[in-house]
């Protein structure tokens, strides 16, 4: 503990020198801001202000790599083409049916999780792992055992449904199954994120309040509704939003289970701005695309600082 | 350090009862764990046993064949090699820029402080998938492709908000006092930054740094896009991308996945703690 007396002897010595020192380093404090903030606001720039611009500008330009004509103008000819693209319509359809199913659905599965791990167990690790371990798995590493999970011979998930005498299905040849496989992926993978802030939540959330309310004579039922989730709200709406800007860009799950199969019934926006891009090199449609993908997120994020500003 | 401590706060729930709560721990176990021990159970079988119908739950002659082969197949130690260099050094850089602005905005007198938070904030949320077309064209410009750089400064930038924000809060809990008079001994003021409250902050930097790691050890889709060449690939990409002849190579891709799994979860499992106040206190302050 060497450093507990030097911060002793360092705070005495203080109080004689704090003056001349401010005095001193006032007038550079703006510059020496401006220094620190810099290498971040460099990066930021290379790697998102320069691109949005970038990204709007090709949006609007004839830019296909593998043409080998250099770019050019093309006005609002990306968007017009994209309006009349099926394929845009059925990726960015699945895209916001994966949001509308997988963050409600991450948020009662998060919830009650939660509600389960608050309980006083003796030893608390094995529970905390349990919710860290599908946070930390990464989202292709999800989609790759799930897919074996839901393998129509040798899944577990069929075999499961046998010795409950239900016949399984090929799940990946059927849109609405794949759909449905795909969507328990996220929420599997999803909520723990989601049981870790309601957790924390929970935990803040005074005894006092519900010893009062066992005195008023109110249910356990009753004290959830109208102790545990108001106090609760901030919490989750963070983590919704967080969830559903995540959702919107839905990419890897479904990558690694079916490649967007069967056809393109489960391929989302994210994947077609990538096949777009690095498939048929179309950079011109493929920035379109992810306008549109950019103005769905911006919304979200937007309505998200309202909320903090209300907030606070 | 946190709102961890289970002393002062309700621990409540409509359930109770000691057999109730054995067989919830137990679902939140299985929850949990059950797929990652799912493919673990799978990579030591044999390949025989894995087309058997019914199929097999624990492994009848546990072998470590799939794992020769997932290192002898594909070059699997290069892809995790590429992905600790890229997660190794994105989290340094990570680190490095977001103390400094970190410092910047929890102790120096900034005109629009609030603004650039909220920015912050923003980028946060900002969808990075939607700048695969202008990142693509930058590196291709850069002649970054093929190059651990390419997704080392995307992946900055990923984990740059969060650990910001976390720097921020552990750093405005450092008395003023204690780097005032490291600076009357002679320190300049990145000196006191770097000497006295970078170390007492440690447990936040730990925590931003293993948020960080996690984050770019996680990406796909740009590690996808941006590296063609396969020598290149990081563990994600390199796995998904793992081809058989005819069908996917199960056996061998379970292998693989476990050696993908365990540092994480070593991470994890050592640094839980931190990982979970990291984790809500960047996700309750936004």
């Amino acid at each position: 503990m060497a450093t507990a007396s030097e911060t002793t002897l360092v705070t005495t010595h203080n109080e004689s020198g704090t003056k001349w020192w401010t005095r001193f380093l006032d007038p550079s404090e703006r510059t020496l801001a401006v220094l620190l903030l810099m290498p971040a606001a460099l990066l930021l720039t290379l790697i998102i202000v320069y691109p949005v611009c970038r990204l709007i500008w090709t949006s609007f330009q004839n830019l296909s790599l593998t043409s080998g004509l250099p770019a050019s103008f093309a006005g609002l000819e990306n968007y017009t083409l994209m309006l009349e693209d099926p394929v845009f319509w059925e990726t960015t359809w699945n895209t916001v049916l994966i949001t509308l199913i997988t963050v409600p659905g991450a948020l009662l599965v998060g919830l009650a999780l939660a509600l389960m791990a608050n309980l006083p167990f003796n030893v608390k690790w094995p529970v905390r792992l349990s919710l860290l371990i599908p946070w930390a798995l990464p989202l292709s590493f999800a989609g790759l055992i799930f897919a074996w999970f839901f393998h129509s011979e040798y899944g577990v998930v069929n075999d499961v449904l046998r010795r409950i005498g239900i016949e399984g299905v090929i799940w990946f040849n059927s849109a609405n199954w794949a759909f449905a496989a795909i969507c328990l992926t996220i929420i599997w993978k999803t909520s723990s994120f989601m049981a870790l802030i309601i957790l924390a939540g929970l935990q803040t959330i005074p005894r006092s309040l519900y010893e009062a309310a066992d005195v008023d004579g109110a249910g356990r039922l009753r004290q959830f509704f109208e102790i545990t989730l108001p106090l609760l709200k901030p919490a989750i709406v963070v983590a919704l939003i967080f969830r559903t800007i995540t959702a919107l860009q839905t990419f890897d799950i479904p990558f690694t289970m079916t490649r967007g199969g069967p056809g393109t019934s489960t391929a989302t926006l994210a994947m077609y701005i990538h096949q777009n891009t690095v498939d048929f090199l179309d950079l011109g449609y493929g920035s379109a695309l992810a306008v549109v993908m950019f103005a769905l997120s911006m919304g979200v994020t937007a309505v998200y600082l309202r909320m903090i500003r209300t907030k606070g | 350090m946190t709102a961890m401590s289970h002393d002062t706060t309700a621990s409540r729930s409509i359930f109770s009862g000691k057999p109730l709560r054995i067989l919830i721990g137990f679902i939140l176990l299985v929850n949990g764990m059950f797929p990652a021990l799912w493919i673990l159970f799978t990579s030591l079988k044999t390949e025989a046993e894995l087309t058997v119908k019914p199929i097999t739950w624990l492994p009848h002659a546990p072998t470590i064949a799939n794992y020769l082969r997932a290192f002898t197949d594909q070059p699997l130690l290069l892809f995790l090699f590429n992905s600790f260099m890229v997660a190794i050094l994105s989290t340094a850089l990570t680190l490095f820029i977001s103390v400094l602005a970190a410092y910047a905005l929890a102790r120096l007198q900034i005109r629009g402080r609030d603004l650039i938070l909220s920015a912050i904030i923003a980028v946060s949320t900002f969808p990075l998938v939607t700048l695969l077309v202008p990142l693509f064209e930058i590196m291709r410009a850069l002649g970054l492709l093929n190059t651990w750089v390419a997704l080392i400064l995307p992946y900055t930038v990923l984990s740059l908000p969060v650990c910001t924000l976390i720097l921020v809060s552990f750093f405005e809990g450092i008395p003023r006092d204690l780097e005032n008079s490291a600076m009357i001994d002679g320190c300049t003021r990145i000196g006191a930054l770097f000497k006295v409250v970078v170390p007492l902050s440690a447990p936040g930097v730990f925590t931003a740094g293993i948020l960080a790691f996690v984050n770019a050890w996680d990406e796909f889709l740009l590690a996808l896009s941006f590296n063609s060449n396969p020598m290149l690939r990081t563990l994600p990409v390199g796995i998904t991308l793992y081809q058989g002849e005819f069908a996917f190579p199960w056996p061998v891709i379970s292998a693989a996945l476990v050696v993908g799994i365990v540092p994480v979860a070593v991470l994890i499992v050592i640094f839980q703690e931190r990982v979970v106040s990291g984790l809500t206190s960047g996700g309750i302050k936004g």
